[in-house]
């Protein structure tokens, strides 16, 4: 595969050995000369220096014959106006923008343009390692909108099946962890005392799934 | 009319001015302090803030705006509020400053923009509008459409000097809408003689544009 990268910071650099390590052809593309040093002289790809979204720029990092477009420079405003020309300009089919407003990320996942917004994601990374077990999801999807959390449920729903607790809390549970052994569950899966259940669900949700988990409703 | 202007540079405010000497209801965004300059505009609504930023244009209240102005002097941010403002609060117009010419073709529904206004073209055609004699420039295009309005400025040897603008026979969506001449705006009526030295201004649409010059400059 030829692939082109914009930007060529820490991101930039470090993906462009990988892709070339795994016998892809790739190109860098950074306005400033100087940022190719981080290259170093093994890399064998192309070195480009222009602005990113520029028609020209990208003919000649071989933009028409590229199977990949990784738009990592340091603002997001050149990522996204770059990865939507690689795309509809040029057809790449696929691109990803590195975004680090967690909310235009939103907009522009929305647009089509697959996003990987840092901010949220290393916000995540570093509450999980300074906060104990269980405060914040386990996973959240790149645009930081579906987390996969797990959730604590009553006693009472003990003996029931997953389907009984799905239906009556509108919620997918994807996957149980049954003394230390994770699974995804039947339907008609019972609920045993220890289970962990883990869910997939919008973030703004969570409460709301916590509470009906808490309190076992539709009974009676 | 609520209008929001992003930038608030001499561009961003010298619009702001004319929009509230004509009653509209202004609001200036720039994320530097620096720029923040409300005596300059102190009947404007004046916001400092990052327009390229969800919050910031929640804050704005983008929604209730009828038009958008993205000024600023980057072209990226420029696109990028344009984008925003169209797609997340639907605003019903979009215009947007294009500073570099490189970047002008990227200035369409695809990123928003309802009008593109090009610094460096309209002043190029202002230039070459006050320079040249015989040649047909384009003044201005309206909006995305193909319409666009151009002038000539008529040389003495041109074959048209002294027929009647009723007896021309102007290329099809080609019309003749003012005649400048020393200095007096003139409505066209059939009868007047065209004479040499008058400015001659059509609104005409693209694929017409050469055939109007070349009548023009036949001879």
């Amino acid at each position: 595969m030829h692939i082109v990268i914009m930007g060529c910071g820490r991101v930039g650099s470090t993906l462009a050995h990988i892709l070339e390590d795994r016998d892809n052809t790739v190109s860098v593309i950074d306005r400033d000369p100087e940022a190719f040093r981080r290259l170093g002289s093994g890399f064998k790809g192309d070195r480009v220096t222009g602005i990113g979204f520029d028609r020209a720029v990208l003919t000649q990092s071989g933009i028409e014959r590229a199977d990949a477009f990784a738009a990592v420079s340091s603002g997001d405003n050149s990522n996204i106006i770059a990865a939507r020309v690689a795309r509809e300009t040029f057809g790449v089919q696929r691109v990803a923008a590195r975004i680090y407003d967690p909310r235009r990320a939103e907009v522009y996942e929305r647009l089509g343009i697959p996003t990987v917004a840092t901010v949220r994601w290393t916000a995540d990374q570093m509450l999980r390692k300074l906060l104990p077990e269980g405060g914040e999801p386990l996973w959240r999807d790149p645009t930081g909108r579906i987390v996969l959390a797990e959730v604590a449920f009553s006693p009472s729903w003990i003996g029931e099946q997953v389907k009984a607790l799905e239906a009556s809390t509108m919620t997918r549970i994807a996957f149980v962890d049954r003394l230390g052994q994770a699974f995804v569950p039947e339907p008609g899966t019972a609920l045993q005392e220890g289970d962990v259940l883990h869910v997939v669900a919008k973030e703004g949700d969570l409460n709301r799934i916590a509470a009906a988990f808490a309190a076992r409703g539709g009974e009676h | 009319m609520r209008v929001a202007i992003a930038g608030a540079g001499a561009v961003g405010r010298s619009i702001a001015g004319e929009l509230l000497e004509n009653g509209h209801e202004v609001l200036l965004i720039d994320h530097s302090p620096k720029a923040i300059k409300v005596d300059s505009v102190p009947r404007a609504e004046w916001l400092l803030a990052d327009a390229c930023e969800i919050s910031s244009l929640d804050d704005a209240a983008l929604q209730r705006c009828q038009v958008v102005i993205a000024a600023t002097g980057d072209d990226k941010a420029n696109l990028v509020i344009s984008l925003l403002a169209k797609t997340e609060y639907g605003v019903p117009r979009v215009v947007a400053r294009v500073n570099h010419p490189d970047n002008e073709w990227l200035y369409n529904e695809s990123w928003g923009v309802d009008v593109a206004v090009s610094t460096p073209r309209l002043l190029s055609a202002l230039v070459e509008e006050a320079v040249s004699v015989g040649d047909l420039v384009r003044l201005m295009t309206f909006g995305q459409s193909e319409a666009s309005l151009v002038e000539l400025t008529m040389p003495d040897d041109a074959p048209l000097v002294g027929q009647r603008v009723g007896g021309i026979e102007w290329p099809a969506d080609t019309s003749l809408v003012a005649i400048l001449r020393e200095g007096r705006v003139l409505v066209p009526q059939s009868d007047d003689p065209l004479q040499a030295g008058d400015e001659l201004f059509f609104v005409t649409s693209e694929d017409v544009e050469e055939e109007l010059a070349r009548l023009l400059s036949a001879g």
